[in-house]
């Protein structure tokens, strides 16, 4: 059976000097992948190349079994790869309500109208936001703005959901009991998740495995017993 | 980025920016480059180089300090005389100019530089104040502990210093590009011709386009090089830029010198806005005439310098004034509403597309410098250039209709709203056009539904600005036949041909239609535009 994400030699520059690898990294379906390091390592670069956002400058990268880019050629580009992703600052669209927010993502994943509505509500008591139709993300609380994050990141039902560092400007108690949510969600739909954070105590309760980065390389592999985890 | 959007928003600059130029450059003969080094053609450059070099310091002297006390001190009426002072940069400068014939003996270089400076000194006073805005409170504060007042403006200073200068490059740009002022001036005493009205000759007298077009290439290379600075210090503008912790300072106490200051804030508005629509009051109010003596030689050819007014002002005069402008000028007068509304209207939409594409394409900033080459080109050329296009027999129906005014519009001041929707996507963050991206939308709704509403103000506000600029557009219309139907080009002719109250009540009438989207912006508009990345 092939992996969820799949990259074979892949790396990304940025004005000539290598950013990112090259990277050989297999993540198995269902399986929650905790990317760990300090800034600047690559980390968001690897999330970013994985969700179509960086150009690859070598390498194959697959979702699914399908390559979505090859060396520098992107052959399935980023609103075609049917990945969720949950920013570091929300990237919430300040003019559009909660509402709104969901039913564009829908309508654009092909969901017909007279499902929408009833597809917006079910996503907002998901991330516990019913009655909050109208709000718009500048009267949110971060936690909120976060979970309207997540519900818009899970509308396009996507099989990968890629986090970036979305949990940094919460306290401690949102952060856990967002990453409850998200893990509880993660289950019930068999999601694969990539978790890019800098905290090591962060999401240590949920991760199947750990990846550590370093330069742009993988500096170690953990699988949640401490065994190695799959790299290639 | 949409490709079929972008293709067809390309398509669309080509027609109504670039096709003139070629057009124009398709024109010129090799025996025209013969007039290039004679010394009238010297003559002309170091006019109007004096000319632009002298509006820009004077715009600059004014602007600057007036940038700095409406956005950084205590000075009273500060929220008032910031948009007041945008009134001179509306106000079509022949305006300015009748007003100073009337009240200065003043006449020929200084003169042109008074009335050019004046109008363009809010240019620099807004990039000035924008850019003393986007100062946090953290760096002034810090500044304040460790020089005082002094300190301040030493830190402040070099992070203003590419606004200011932006400014000073577009105040020259302006001023060179003025046809009317020098031409009004030269019509009322002493002669003094420049690169815009020996163009207008040149190509109306002389029939000849080539010459035209090359007599205004020194023109062309010293506008050009002062463009791509002024691109460039506009996105260095950013220098200033601050980040999402952004808190604005406490504004800096003026102490004894706050009563100077307001009076050299009111003084510079009330000059350079005040006097001339007060003139214009004045004038039609009073039905009686009599003939000015003009205080220099009246050249040949030029109009006569009108009647000036005798008598005593009234409401029922003034009233009269209104209902005669409106009965000859009605007809002009719904054309211009019409032309300029559209012009925003199809410039806008194309400005967000070209406007995104500087801001995320790799080589925008070079993308910006083609997309300003209209404004390299002086303003009578490109009207030129439009009529080389569309004087034929496959453009004749074209060429007579109301369209190739607009065409001509959009092509002149696609710009504007061009630099507005870039410096309002510079603001926003690349990531809400991710989250839409792998949220699967395509490109052109994600431009249409994330981007366009994000930057609305911004969009409002270019549709203002090309709406205003294409009211009072005359320098590249002047030429066009289809021109000749809109409400400036008639106070144009009437201001030299027997000036009167009427006209003076159609001034009026243009200067309310030019206030306007200004005045609506102020009371309704509750957020900010972004001018600079």
């Amino acid at each position: 059976m092939s992996a969820a994400v799949e990259l074979r030699g892949a790396s990304v520059a940025a004005g000539g000097t290598k950013i990112l690898g090259p990277l050989d990294l297999q993540v198995a379906r269902g399986e929650h992948l905790v990317v760990l390091g300090p800034s600047g390592c690559g980390k968001t670069t690897l999330l970013r190349l994985v969700a179509g956002l960086a150009r690859p400058a070598a390498g194959t990268v697959a979702l699914e079994g399908q390559a979505v880019s090859e060396g520098k050629r992107i052959t399935v580009p980023a609103n075609r790869r049917g990945v969720g992703m949950l920013f570091q600052d929300g990237a919430l669209w300040p003019h559009m309500s909660c509402s709104k927010t969901l039913d564009f993502v829908l309508r654009h994943a092909g969901v017909a109208a007279a499902q929408r509505k009833s597809r917006v509500g079910e996503l907002l008591e998901l991330v516990e936001l019913g009655g909050y139709e109208r709000r718009k993300p500048g009267t949110l609380s971060g936690g909120e703005a976060q979970r309207l994050s997540l519900a818009r990141a899970l509308a396009g039902e996507p099989r990968l959901l890629l986090l970036d560092e979305p949990l940094g400007p919460l306290d401690a108690e949102l952060r856990a009991s967002l990453l409850e949510r998200i893990d509880r969600i993660q289950r019930a739909r068999d999601l694969t998740l990539i978790h890019v954070t800098h905290d090591p105590a962060e999401s240590q309760a949920y991760t199947d495995r750990t990846l550590t980065m370093k330069d742009g390389q993988i500096a170690s592999d953990q699988g949640r017993s401490g065994r190695a985890g799959g790299t290639a | 980025m949409s490709r079929p959007l972008v293709v067809c928003a390309l398509a669309l600059y080509a027609l109504a920016g670039f096709a003139p130029i070629v057009a124009m450059a398709l024109r010129v003969d090799a025996s025209d480059f013969e007039m290039l080094l004679d010394e009238r053609t010297l003559g002309l450059l170091q006019r109007t180089l004096l000319l632009g070099g002298g509006a820009s310091a004077l715009a600059v002297l004014l602007g600057a300090p007036f940038g700095f006390l409406v956005a950084r001190t205590d000075l009273p009426g500060r929220a008032l005389l910031r948009p007041l002072s945008l009134v001179a940069l509306i106000l079509p400068p022949l305006f300015v100019a009748i007003t100073w014939a009337a009240l200065s003996d003043v006449r020929g270089a200084p003169a042109a530089i008074g009335i050019l400076g004046l109008h363009t000194f809010p240019i620099v006073a807004f990039f000035t104040a924008t850019a003393f805005d986007r100062i946090d409170a953290s760096r002034q504060e810090a500044a304040l502990l460790a020089g005082g007042f002094r300190g301040v403006l030493r830190m402040e200073l070099p992070l203003v210093l590419p606004a200011i200068l932006c400014g000073a490059c577009l105040s020259f740009l302006f001023a060179i590009n003025d046809f009317a002022t020098p031409d009004y001036i030269s019509s009322v005493g002493q002669k003094f011709n420049v690169y815009a009205d020996e163009v207008f000759a040149n190509y109306q007298v002389q029939e000849s386009t080539g010459r035209a077009v090359v007599s205004s290439l020194p023109l062309v290379a010293l506008t050009l090089l002062l463009l791509v600075p002024a691109l460039w210090l506009r996105r260095r503008g950013a220098l200033a830029t601050v980040g999402g912790s952004f808190r604005r300072p406490a504004p800096l106490r003026l102490g004894a010198a706050r009563p100077l200051a307001f009076l050299f804030c009111l003084g510079v508005v009330l000059v350079a806005s005040g006097l001339p629509i007060g003139r214009l009051v004045y004038e039609a109010g009073i039905a009686g005439r009599a003939p000015v003596v003009a205080t220099g030689d009246i050249p040949m050819g030029t109009a006569s310098p009108g009647l000036a007014p005798v008598g005593e002002w009234s409401f029922t005069g003034f009233r009269t004034a209104f209902g005669v402008a409106l009965e000859r000028a009605r007809t002009d007068l719904g054309n211009s509403l019409v032309y300029s509304a559209c012009a925003g209207l199809i410039a806008v939409p194309v400005a967000l597309v070209l406007g995104h594409l500087c801001e995320r394409a790799r080589r925008g900033p070079w993308l910006e410098v083609l997309f300003a080459l209209p404004m390299a080109v002086p303003a009578i050329l490109f009207g030129i250039g439009e009529i080389s296009v569309w004087n034929n027999a496959w453009g004749a129906d074209f060429y007579n209709s109301g369209g190739l005014v607009v065409l001509l519009e959009v092509g002149r001041f696609l710009i504007f709203p061009l630099l507005l929707c870039s410096g309002a996507v510079a603001s926003l963050s690349p990531r809400l056009e991710e989250a839409a991206l792998v949220a699967g939308v395509p490109a052109w709704r994600r431009l249409t539904s994330v981007v366009g509403p994000a930057v609305l103000p911004s969009l409002l506000a270019g549709w203002a600005l090309v709406f205003v600029l294409a009211m009072r557009e005359l320098d590249a219309a002047i030429l066009v036949p289809s021109a000749n139907r809109t409400i400036i080009f008639r106070v144009f002719n009437q201001i030299h041909f027997g000036r009167d109250d009427a006209v003076a009540a159609m001034c009026l009438l243009v200067v309310f239609f030019l206030v306007l989207p200004g005045l609506l912006w102020s009371l309704f508009a509750r957020r900010r535009v972004e001018v600079m990345p």
